[in-house]
């Protein structure tokens, strides 16, 4: 009870906010889902916070692993011009 | 304005403009999920085709100008589970008890069981990516797949897969912890780490 007033007291008066909240900000951070708000306490908190900075550098790493390195498959030649034939079959 | 005002009425000419102007740019995308899904080629062929003919059957609960691409997601994704996951030999399904309930308590597991470091994730070549990927089960595979490659928010990602937004973070939460494992054991196993 004692710690979470001290925690309550640093994020509402002092807008400072702990490693755990900031662990469970970190996915709304990478995903663009957090408020301004949010963002700028979680911001503050990983200037301050080594760990935590190293864990959301890890946490962007693997989104931009995803969205770098992964091949995209080539469309089939024939896919498009397959699904028109069939709709004008239909229509 | 009512909200029930569902269905549209296009003319022929409209349900052509918007086939090819607002369904087609995505059949990329459209195809890569497929064959992310499936595995297979000629599946993955049939899936988009099936999904854009479907998508054309029911163009009139499509409203012109909305979110074309969630909206074909949704179908492409419903289909699969109806039509090809059954044929398909896709690992077990995952059991979401423990999984669904995170975001319920109070104690967020803040401890990292990982020791995969920046470096090694930079290192990584498409391959071992894709291997590590591909080895989640399907459900936890898509929550990646739609988030992280297609971008879709948390509420789109809630209509394409009808489950709430609490269940998207979940669901998504646990996919990158299993994702970061299959990733730390490929670097151990390739001596990255250490
Ligand atoms: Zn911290």
């Amino acid at each position: 009870m004692a710690t979470n007033l001290f925690s309550w007291i640093k994020q509402n008066l002092f807008g400072q906010i702990s490693c755990q909240r900031c662990i469970e900000l970190l996915e709304l951070i990478t995903d663009g889902e957090a408020s301004l708000e949010e963002e700028q306490q979680f911001r503050k908190h990983i200037d301050e916070c080594l760990p935590c900075y190293e864990t959301f550098n890890l946490e962007k790493s693997i989104k931009e692993m995803l969205q770098t390195k992964l091949e995209k498959k080539q469309v089939p030649d024939d896919l498009i011009q397959s699904i028109k034939k069939k709709i004008r079959n239909t229509a | 304005m009512p909200a029930e005002k569902l269905k549209q009425n296009y003319s022929s000419q409209e349900k052509e403009h918007i086939f090819e102007h607002e369904f087609l740019p995505h059949i990329d995308s459209m195809y890569n999920f497929a064959y992310r899904l499936t595995f297979d080629e000629d599946d993955a062929k049939d899936l988009v085709q099936e999904t854009y003919l479907k998508a054309f059957r029911f163009l009139n609960s499509f409203q012109q100008g909305t979110n074309a691409k969630a909206w074909l997601f949704r179908i492409l994704k419903n289909s699969f589970i109806n039509d090809f996951r059954k044929k398909s030999k896709q690992p077990p399904k995952v059991d979401y008890q423990e999984v669904e309930t995170f975001y319920n308590s109070d104690n967020v597991d803040v401890s990292m069981t990982t020791d995969l470091r920046v470096e090694t994730v930079q290192h990584m070549i498409g391959d071992e990516v894709s291997n590590a990927l591909n080895a989640l089960a399907v459900d936890f595979r898509t929550v990646i797949i739609l988030c992280d490659l297609e971008g879709f928010t948390y509420e789109e990602m809630s209509k394409i897969l009808d489950i709430p937004i609490g269940t998207v973070r979940s669901r998504l939460h646990r996919a990158r912890n299993l994702l970061k494992e299959k990733l730390q054991a490929y670097a151990k196993s390739m001596g990255y780490n250490k």
